[in-house]
């Protein structure tokens, strides 16, 4: 577990998925956020991924999941 | 048969179509170094904004990726379209249209089974420890995108109820969201195949095993994103389409599959789980919700030797899905029309996979566009995605919009247009009044015509009176006499 905060609902949950390399040096990692499933890489540009930089529009409420409909219900 | 078409016909494989492509100017490799975000993004958005003569862009040094190659805009513009369909290019939209009107249903379809052993895909394979990111050069398409998505995924399944029918298999691009190193969300509705085929799974406890097919034959590519008849082979068709055989083998869990695909990833969906999916920007130019969709677990991955990982810039137009399923969408409804209506000259359903649509029409009789519109709404892909239809004479080519336009503001009578409100419509339409429901629009721009003379309407006079009327009577008594 990363303390990193997800980009897009805030959780402190995210886990690490993957690290890009080049030779044996790390250049970007992808993380996923557990609550909202935000995936992201950390050198994406800060409009994605960024505190405060992010568009609003796109948040996520992790304390309110049961507001996002499921898909084929039968 | 001239050599391009004999070339076309020759093709195999994603790698086939790349190297006439690039003989012919339209595949280019980006050897500078680019970031996955947003150089990728940038790179082919620029690229589509030439939807005529745009190359397919070859990636192959990536930051962190070294060693590996994406490409984007197989299918990204006209040009690359006539060479898959053995044309030259610069042959316009309207030739491209005929040509595959014209083999539409037309020729028998040739499959051949490679032995697994023998099937390129197999080259390469894992069945543990499996990270999806170690294989994909992913990257967020857009920029608010929830994740990372393959957006020109090939999705081959059998129908749980009945796996043993080829026909019921089902070929469709669904896009796809990685949700860990191992695991994707897929998304669809139920009028689409795959959604059918997971109800059915879900409905019975069935499991349902898929085979997600990346870098492919780029005939099939067109197929899977065309509706055709649930209990069609979408392998037949793009079989029957390219006049060539389609080489198939076996994923490692009984799908039938391209043999020469780049990437095949084996998966089984977790019945009855769903995970939060989405936003995607989605065709018709805007963000879809989020929502909860199934989850599938990875069992395996195959691959050939040095992947080429294929992937789709897809937002707000010109895209790649214009130009890769723009003709394949208007085709089967131009077929299916003819059936009842040979007046039907051309449809254009090229824009926002036929959101809009145009249709040359010969009127039989004086409102008959109309009636002709309404069957076109009745057509598989109608029922869901024709909201507006321009409907214009046969002397008007749909496929050139300066013409339309002179048929709007020429031949367009302000009562001639009919709204159809509370239809179904397209989820991720924007101008729904809710998702999944809205409101049709046609528009009869064919000139006008009068009703069929039916000349005077002069009144038959029967005969009455006096010697009318005892008739009656006599009648009444011989029928009453014939009772006794």
């Amino acid at each position: 577990m990363s303390d990193t905060l997800c980009p897009r609902c805030s959780s402190a949950s995210a886990i690490e998925d993957y690290r890009g390399r080049e030779e044996d040096t790390v250049v970007w990692t992808i993380l996923r956020c557990k609550a909202c499933c935000f995936s992201w890489r950390d050198s994406e540009p800060a409009s994605t991924i960024g505190a405060g930089v992010r568009s609003a529009d796109f948040a996520v409420d992790a304390a309110n999941l049961d507001r996002y409909p499921k898909i084929l219900q039968q | 048969m001239n050599d391009l078409a004999n070339r076309a016909r020759g093709i195999s494989s994603l790698r086939d179509f790349l190297e006439l492509l690039e003989s012919e100017g339209q595949a280019i490799t980006w050897n500078e170094r680019v970031t996955l975000e947003p150089d990728l993004r940038n790179i082919a958005v620029a690229a589509s904004r030439d939807a005529n003569g745009a190359p397919a862009i070859i990636f192959d040094n990536m930051v962190g990726y070294p060693g590996k190659r994406t490409v984007v805009g197989v299918h990204g513009s006209w040009d690359n379209i006539a060479l898959l369909l053995g044309r030259p290019k610069g042959t316009t939209i309207r030739e491209l249209f005929f040509e595959i009107a014209g083999r539409w249903g037309d020729a028998e379809a040739q499959i051949s089974y490679v032995p697994e052993g023998q099937a390129p895909v197999h080259e390469c394979r894992t069945e543990s420890g499996i990270n999806l990111y170690d294989i994909l050069p992913v990257y967020r398409i857009n920029e608010y995108d929830g994740g990372f998505f393959l957006g020109k995924a090939s999705v081959a399944s059998r129908d749980p109820e009945d796996p043993d029918n080829f026909g019921k298999q089902n070929v469709g691009i669904y896009r796809l969201q990685l949700q860990g190193p191992d695991s994707f969300s897929l998304m669809t509705i139920p009028s689409h195949d795959m959604g059918r085929q997971i109800m059915a799974a879900e409905r019975t406890g069935l499991p349902l095993k898929i085979a997600v097919m990346l870098g492919n034959h780029p005939g099939l590519a067109v197929f899977a994103a065309t509706p055709i008849g649930y209990e069609e082979s979408e392998y037949a068709y793009a079989s029957a389409m390219m006049g060539a055989p389609i080489r198939l083998t076996k994923s490692g869990n009984g799908v039938d599959i391209l043999a020469d695909s780049e990437i095949v990833i084996e998966a089984e969906m977790q019945l009855g789980e769903r995970v939060l999916e989405g936003p995607f920007g989605e065709f018709p130019g805007s963000y879809s919700g989020v929502r909860k969709a199934p989850l599938f677990k990875v069992t395996a991955v195959s691959h050939r030797r040095d992947p080429i990982f294929e992937n789709i810039y897809i937002g707000r137009g010109w895209t790649e899905h214009d130009t890769l399923i723009g003709l394949h969408t208007s085709a089967p409804i131009y077929a299916q029309l003819r059936k009842d209506f040979p007046e039907v000259t051309a449809v254009n359903a090229l824009y926002q996979h036929g959101l809009t649509g145009i249709i040359s029409v010969k009127n039989r009789m004086a409102g008959f566009a109309k009636t002709v519109a309404m069957r076109a709404l009745s057509t598989p892909h109608g029922v869901m995605y024709l909201k507006n239809l321009i409907m214009v004479d046969a002397d008007v080519d749909p496929f050139d919009l300066n013409q339309v336009m002179w048929a709007l503001s020429t031949r367009t009578r302000a009562d001639d247009i009919i709204v159809l409100p509370n239809m179904p419509a397209v989820p991720i339409d924007p101008s729904a009044v809710v998702p999944g429901k809205g409101h049709r629009l046609i528009i009869d721009a064919t000139s006008f015509m009068r009703p069929d003379p039916i000349g005077e309407a002069h009144l038959v006079n029967p005969p009455t009176g006096p010697d009318i009327d005892a008739l009656s009577k006599a009648i009444r008594i011989l029928q009453q006499g014939a009772a006794k």
